[in-house]
């Protein structure tokens, strides 16, 4: 059941997925200025990769590599990538309004959450969304909070999760496995 | 012991830009066992690390000009050293198809007092994918910090600490021989 | 405990000298590529001079595209930090996923 489930999950996102087309609406999310926050963080990742500096990037992946190739295709449909994480040394510092008026732009239509996980150990929280259009994924919202760090990942165009899956175990991307001796 | 042996390496430096093959010669010597260790624990391979390791140094007799310290010959020579290293691994996709056992004949060498645990370390690191492995050798056999094993291999400090994490928590299970599980709750 | 395995990862992995004689063979490949070098050397020094002066006129064109190269760089460094990160979360959501399916009866694969 387990490998139903999540072939299950990930035959939705190929169907979704299926060739790239004119697309209907913009799966970019209107992310905070989080203004202040930079100072109170021990840990700070902010990445604006609009069409120009992905098309940049795309052209600074070789080829001839594998993992470089396994990206450009990833990312061959996608128009934009924006990540914001912070990490603090203290419980809940950062403005969970902040993050919650995130969440509150994917109940706009289109946008169809895929996974909530809930931990209460951990107090861990992670929601997917994505927004479907045409029976097209053309937009991508990972929310993931826990008392002392919070992540926004929004990627907008094309999103072929199948590919994404599938850059597993490069550039410390999770999935470690041993390699097999044969 | 050679006159050379005593000369601090930034005086070898000067002599070795200066073209005086004692000199490095003695750099060679200095730093051998850094170099050669990195390949080995990358390749797996005696006969192939000391090739990767010779070239390291022909490379470094080349680009002897752009060092300019001792700080920045050792960072260098690790630098050059792993990413040989991994590039031929990805050129020859040759992961770990040959029994480790050089690194078995290493062990049995030392001293330490639990020589099958440390053979069976050192195999399951060979067994880690490229990169993985490249962090856990900087980081526990040269004993560098994320951030300077960040600079060395061209990544970010958050992707060294994933590697560090996840490598430790797969060999601490291998090791002990249990599944390894996640516990999100 | 996790000090410990730390340790003995380090004595596990503690550097080993190559086989005796590598300075001596070191040396010697550098005297062979030395050898080879002097005779390209006369057939250099006529390339290179009539090189210095296309060059120098490709130098403003070159040194913006080294600038260029590094902002290339340094966007796909942001690339692969950003995919590492939605792996990372996605890798939770999976996981979550796979520990609460409930196993069916007659499934005999473990977790």
């Amino acid at each position: 059941m387990n490998t139903l489930l999540k072939q299950s999950i990930l035959a939705l996102c190929g169907m979704l997925s299926l060739c790239a087309g004119a697309l209907a609406a913009d799966g970019q999310l209107k992310l905070p200025e989080f203004g202040g926050l930079s100072d109170k963080a021990s840990e700070v990742v902010t990445i604006t990769l609009d069409p120009a500096l992905l098309g940049l990037a795309a052209r600074f992946l070789d080829p001839a590599k594998p993992e470089d190739a396994a990206v450009r295709e990833a990312i061959a449909g996608i128009k934009g990538i924006y990540v914001r994480k912070y990490v603090f040394d203290t419980d809940f510092v950062y403005p969970q309004a902040d993050v919650e008026s995130v969440r509150k732009q994917l109940s706009a239509p289109g946008w169809q959450r895929l996974v909530e996980v809930r931990s209460r150990k951990e107090q861990q929280k992670v929601d997917i969304y994505l927004l479907v259009e045409q029976e097209r994924a053309n937009g991508l919202a990972i929310i993931a909070s826990e008392p002392r760090e919070f992540t926004i990942v929004n990627i907008v165009g094309s999103i072929d999760m199948k590919k994404l899956h599938e850059l597993e175990g490069q550039f410390g991307i999770p999935k470690l496995e041993l390699e097999q001796k044969k | 012991m050679k006159a050379s042996d005593t000369w601090s390496a930034d005086e070898l430096l000067t002599r070795a830009r200066g073209g005086e093959s004692s000199a490095f010669a003695t750099l060679v010597r200095r730093y051998q066992r850094t170099v050669y260790s990195i390949a080995l624990r990358m390749l797996s391979d005696r006969h192939r690390a000391e090739d990767l390791a010779q070239e390291v140094f022909l490379q470094l007799y080349r680009a002897i000009d752009s060092i300019d310290s001792e700080t920045h010959l050792a960072f260098w020579l690790r630098k050059v050293a792993v990413n040989r290293a991994i590039d031929r691994m990805r050129q020859e996709s040759r992961h770990d198809s040959e029994p480790l056992t050089d690194a078995v004949a290493v062990a049995d060498e030392s001293t330490e007092e639990d020589p099958l645990l440390h053979r069976r370390m050192a195999e399951l690191v060979a067994q880690l994918p490229p990169a993985a492995r490249a962090v856990v050798v900087l980081r526990y056999q040269e004993d560098l910090d994320p951030v300077d094993i960040a600079s060395t291999l061209d990544m970010s400090i958050n992707t060294v600490k994933s590697h560090l994490k996840r490598s430790l928590t797969l060999l601490r299970a291998r090791v002990q021989g249990t599944a390894i599980v996640e516990d999100i709750r | 405990m996790s000090k410990d395995f730390e340790q003995q990862l380090r004595e596990a992995l503690r550097p080993v000298d190559p086989e005796e004689g590598f300075e001596l063979r070191v040396m010697a490949r550098i005297a062979r590529e030395r050898s080879r070098a002097r005779t390209k050397v006369t057939r250099w020094v006529s390339v290179a001079l009539a090189a210095s002066v296309v060059f120098a006129a490709f130098l403003g064109a070159h040194q913006w595209q080294q600038r260029r190269e590094q902002e290339g760089l340094e966007a796909r460094k942001q690339l692969i930090e950003a995919l590492r990160l939605t792996g990372e979360k996605l890798d939770i959501a999976y996981q979550a996923v796979n520990r609460e399916a409930p196993e069916p009866a007659d499934d005999g694969s473990g977790a």
